[in-house]
């Protein structure tokens, strides 16, 4: 298989067919980027299209000196910045509410949303790069600035928070069941986000 | 987790289940993890996070390529970098992928050219000034025309020479206007003398006895004497003394005697073609002023006449005493030399005897906190009224460019 550097080089020097395999092989993933951390699956689809609309506009700059799956994320990290940042500035002040779940999110995904909302922001952050994008420790710490060692040990720390958020329900007896689920339908009438 | 017992780390366990290790510390994680029960659990507890996460799945997307990307690609259509090159963005030709770093750079070096450039045009200007009066000293000064008259002499030498030939005495002049005025005072030239002597002295009384003595003994007296006796400083006597010509030299040497010589200087001033002058001048001037006497007496006229020769005769000998008294004052300058003499006492500060008290240091003490503050409180604001404006000037010129090269140093993607 044909590494995304090499795709990346061969689009540079005008092949189209290069870029629709790029394309092919990270919507999905990118897709999924933004579907996990905005309510909207319309705005997530744009943000994607939008990340690659970037990578054809700022083609003549690229210079391949980090990975392309990289140099992607960050391109979809600074994106969702810039919506989040428009989201704040469109918002009345005093009412700047969370996007709501949507109601036919299934429970177990509520349930690791909920679990997630509680970490640290930086911390969900590196999990999710981690988990869900697969990246290396190299890549995050690339992407957020931030040494290796420092991701290393703020993943450690935030799985193993999670596994203390996600143990009751699976582990432990019907009352810290109920709890969740509890939370879970207030959640979904209050309506969060991540 | 206790290490001794656990050699590898629970992050390292972390690390070796996603593939982060090197493959000798995987390795020897591995074997570790196949005789050690607690870092099992540890290890199905990670994978168990993991896997609850990868429940949450999203929907895939469509999976034609959106028409948008299409018009893009088509419009924006890549051209190969070996066969043509790309046409370069203004960003590119001005600096490349951090133009705004350029930008920032290129204001930082017009700031400080701007701040450094007047010193150092000012002191190119100096420099250049100094320059000129090093040339102006080093060419030779042209000689001049009349050799004596009015000539200075600085230099000791020149003086030496001028000494040679003997002075003019003040007895021999007032002979030489007894016997009519006309003859040259003596064959030599007439110099007016003047010497300058910085004394320093560790008995300041003694040494002004000894000067009073020496002038006695020289037949010399005091033109003008200053003393300064200031509390706490070294006590200073100026004195102008005139003492005769001829006895200058030995006068001088005396009165070094008194201390230690700090500075000597010696000119002369040669005035013989002046007093030449002078002298037939007022030769012409008693000339006449014989004849209109003669007329006076002799010829008989009218009144108006005889009235006319008495005016001009009274402006004849108010001419011939100016003269006369302007040749006593050269023949004086001459006949006596002027000594500028100043003695210093070598002062040594001497120990207070009783040190000022405790309360009043601490009042001098908060007098000076308080005058020190206020004069920092006046020069802070000094400073911030002068350079302020500038300062805010730049300030909100670079504001925008250092924060947009912030930012793309911080996030080198895109967007």
């Amino acid at each position: 298989m044909i590494s995304d550097e090499a795709l990346m080089a061969d689009f540079q020097r005008g092949s189209q067919e290069a870029f629709e395999e790029l394309f092919a092989r990270y919507r999905g993933p990118l897709y999924g980027f933004f579907r996990r951390r905005l309510q909207c699956a319309q705005r997530a689809d744009d943000l994607t299209q939008e990340t690659f609309m970037a990578v054809i506009r700022a083609l003549s700059r690229y210079e391949p000196r980090a990975l392309v799956r990289t140099y992607l994320y960050g391109i979809a990290m600074n994106l969702l910045a810039a919506e989040r940042r428009r989201r704040f500035r469109d918002s009345p002040p005093g009412q700047i509410a969370p996007e709501p779940l949507s109601n036919d999110a299934p429970d177990a995904v509520l349930w690791i949303r909920q679990a997630l909302e509680r970490l640290d922001e930086s911390e969900r952050e590196i999990l999710m790069l981690r988990e869900y994008a697969q990246l290396s420790y190299a890549e995050i710490a690339e992407l957020l600035r931030l040494p290796v060692n420092t991701v290393r040990s703020r993943l450690f720390r935030s799985r193993m928070a999670l596994k203390g958020y996600l143990k009751p329900e699976r582990k432990s007896g019907e009352a810290a069941a109920g709890e969740v689920e509890e939370s879970v339908k207030l959640t979904r009438a209050e309506g969060g986000a991540i | 987790m206790n290490k001794i017992m656990h050699p590898i780390e629970p992050e390292e366990l972390m690390a070796y289940l996603d593939g982060e290790l090197t493959a000798a510390r995987a390795a020897a994680t591995a074997a570790h993890l196949g005789e050690c029960a607690e870092c099992q659990i540890m290890v199905a507890d990670l994978r168990n996070v993991s896997q609850n996460l990868r429940a949450w799945k999203v929907e895939a997307p469509e999976s034609t390529t959106p028409a948008v990307i299409a018009a893009a690609l088509s419009e924006h259509r890549p051209v190969s970098r070996s066969i043509a090159p790309a046409r370069r963005s203004w960003r590119e030709v001005l600096g490349g992928r951090r133009p705004f770093a350029w930008a920032g750079a290129v204001a930082v070096i017009l700031l400080v050219a701007a701040v450094s450039m007047p010193n150092l045009l000012r002191t190119r200007t100096a420099s250049n000034t100094f320059r000129q009066r090093e040339d102006v000293r080093l060419v030779p000064s042209p000689p001049t025309a009349a050799p004596m008259n009015g000539r200075q002499f600085d230099r000791t030498e020149q003086f030496a020479k001028l000494q040679a030939a003997p002075p003019v005495s003040f007895r021999a002049l007032h002979s030489d206007q007894a016997t009519g005025g006309n003859n040259l005072p003596g064959n030599g030239p007439m110099v007016i003398r003047t010497a300058q002597l910085s004394l320093i002295t560790k008995q300041f009384d003694k040494a002004r006895a000894n000067l009073e003595a020496i002038l006695r003994r020289h037949r010399g007296y005091v033109g003008e004497l200053k003393a300064n006796d200031a509390m706490g400083s070294a006590r200073t006597l100026t004195a102008t003394l005139r003492v005769p010509a001829d006895q200058l030299d030995a006068t001088l040497s005396e009165v070094k005697t008194l201390g230690r010589v700090e500075s000597e200087s010696q000119s002369g001033q040669d005035v013989t073609s002046q007093y030449v002058d002078l002298q037939a001048r007022l030769t012409n001037a008693r000339n006449t002023e014989q004849r209109l006497t003669d007329l006076l007496r002799n010829r008989t006229g009218k009144l108006s006449d005889v009235l006319e020769v008495e005016q001009e005769l009274d402006r004849v000998r108010g001419e011939v005493e100016q003269m006369e008294a302007e040749r006593k004052n050269m023949a004086n300058q001459v006949s006596f030399a002027t000594l500028n003499a100043t003695i210093t006492e070598d002062y040594k500060a001497q120990l207070e005897v009783v040190p000022p008290s405790t309360s009043t240091r601490l009042s001098n003490a908060a007098v000076e906190g308080y005058r020190s503050m206020a004069d920092g409180v006046v020069s802070l604001v000094l400073f911030l009224l002068s350079t302020g404006p500038s300062l805010l000037l730049w300030g909100a010129i670079l504001f925008f460019p250092v924060r947009l090269v912030w930012k793309r140093v911080r996030r080198g993607f895109p967007v």
